[in-house]
């Protein structure tokens, strides 16, 4: 096999890549949101619920949610599981990591002294005025370098996709290794993984800056 | 900025410097297999249990493409399976099998294998999937005349992609003996043996040469299971059974000395050391 098709073979799984990669971003961030209100939820029973939730989330591994998302629907209700792959792939690392990210904007939003709420009380701001205007800002600031750290994991963490043999860059990369008994896929795999952990967290740096505003 | 770029640079020259290295041309072959085996075993496909229709259809095709010829001319291309093929015309019974193109021309035979497992089911050199168990699974449809679906999966999940329906099969260098109760098997169609893979330049000789030395193995393979089976004597002498991912890694390790001997089957063995040999 030529290094060219070596490339545009694992090309095809760079871009599979991808979509797990957007695709968990675009669901998890938001997904992480209404968790952290729910795990904050004025009912006792819903927090606990969504501490469990957390738990399990954190406590087991990736790997394993993935294979419980893709068999649990054929074994609990005898699904038919044709083409569930990538949807399964895209819940199991949506949950997973809106969990973590519930946990960060819970961390960003206790560091708002009460303070604040009672100020934007007195000057008459509403409910929503104060969450979007004045609390929400500053929560985005302070956090944003744990999500920086996340989302770098996530990029990495796309290869465990090759449990549901879903063809993602890395299990292309051990095909290729193991057809061309070669170490080079590994090579190029840990290329990629470092382009674009590099372009993300250069995206980031960015965005801080942008909004550094009060330096 | 320019530091950057001297990081990225380097990163990509990394590759290039590997590629150089790797062959090396002595008489001796780097890489040998020792004389005495683990044992023999052989390879058929897996149905589902109960799926005995299925079995039978495939099985018959299977046969029918043994008496064209098909079979052979297959096995000519992977010379490394070649000496194990073990069905010849003899004995089929012609009337017995399925008729050419009597296949149900809507249905879609899901074959499911392990795209890691050279030279029955990998990746070819242009980047598709193929393999011996790929082609005479792809001529099997062709003979019955029903579509063909390729479902390459995690080896270590193939129960449950069976038993969920996601392929009709696992085919793919896979091996009956100690399973026989598990799936409904079709036909035997190659046997293989078990055997340690050592430096060409080792000391070790014999079996009993591996007492104390570190040998390593694939997982959920039949070379894995016979040294947690059958050859639970054997592997205790070991000084450590290491158990791989992948062969490929448990080679690197071979090749870097952090390792004494594999434990794998000949073919699959063949394969991995064809490149280094040469």
């Amino acid at each position: 096999m030529t290094l060219s098709t070596m490339l545009s073979t694992m090309g095809a799984g760079m871009l599979r890549t991808c979509a797990i990669f957007f695709l968990t971003i675009l669901f998890s961030l938001p997904l992480g949101m209404v968790v952290m209100f729910l795990r904050q939820s004025r009912f006792g029973i819903v927090r606990v619920i969504t501490k469990i939730y957390i738990a399990i989330m954190r406590g087991t591994p990736l790997m394993l949610q993935l294979l419980m998302w893709y068999f649990g629907p054929y074994y609990l209700f005898g699904m038919n599981i044709r083409g569930y792959r990538l949807p399964a792939i895209i819940i199991g690392f949506s949950m997973n990591y809106a969990a973590y990210f519930a946990e960060i904007y819970r961390g960003g939003f206790e560091t708002i002294p009460k303070g604040q709420y009672e100020a934007a009380e007195v000057l008459g701001y509403s409910g929503p005025q104060t969450f979007f205007k004045i609390i929400l800002p500053q929560v985005i600031k302070a956090i944003l370098p744990s999500v920086t750290n996340e989302v770098i994991t996530l990029v990495k963490d796309t290869s465990l996709a090759f449990t549901l043999a879903y063809n993602e860059m890395f299990s292309i990369a051990k095909q290729i290794a193991a057809s061309q008994t070669s170490f080079m896929p590994f090579v190029i795999a840990g290329v990629f993984y470092f382009i674009a952990n590099y372009a993300v967290a250069f995206g980031m740096e960015r965005i801080e800056k942008a909004l550094d505003y009060y330096r | 900025m320019k530091k950057k770029l001297a990081i990225l640079l380097a990163m990509v020259m990394i590759p290039a410097s590997l590629a150089a290295c790797g062959s090396s041309g002595s008489d001796a072959p780097a890489y040998r297999f020792l004389e005495e085996d683990l044992g023999t075993e052989s390879y058929a496909i897996g149905f589902r249990l109960g799926d005995e229709e299925l079995a039978e259809t495939v099985s018959g095709a299977v046969q029918a493409l043994v008496l064209d010829g098909t079979y052979a001319s297959i096995g000519e291309k992977y010379p490394d399976i070649k000496d194990f093929l073990c069905l010849t015309a003899e004995g089929i019974d012609e009337a017995s099998l399925p008729e050419k193109g009597s296949g149900d021309p809507e249905y879609v035979f899901k074959h499911g294998f392990d795209l890691d497992y050279p030279p029955y089911s990998y990746l070819q050199d242009d980047g598709s999937v193929g393999g011996f168990d790929v082609e005479l699974a792809q001529a099997v449809c062709e003979y019955m005349g029903w579509g063909y679906e390729a479902v390459p999966f995690n080896w270590d999940a193939k129960d449950m992609e069976l038993n969920a329906g996601s392929c009709d099969c696992i085919w793919s260098g896979f091996t009956k003996e100690g399973r026989e109760d598990l799936y409904t098997w079709g036909i035997t169609y190659s046997d293989n043996t078990q055997g340690i893979l050592v430096a060409g330049d080792s000391d070790i000789k014999t079996l009993a040469d591996l007492a104390g030395k570190v040998v390593g193995v694939q997982t959920a393979t039949s070379a894995y299971d016979m040294l947690e089976g059958d050859r639970k004597d054997l592997a205790d002498t070991f000084g450590e059974l290491k158990v791989y991912e992948t062969y490929t890694i448990a080679y690197n390790d071979l090749k870097a000395g952090a390792i004494d001997a594999i434990a794998i089957d000949l073919t699959a063995g063949s394969y991995l050391i064809a490149g280094d040999n040469q």
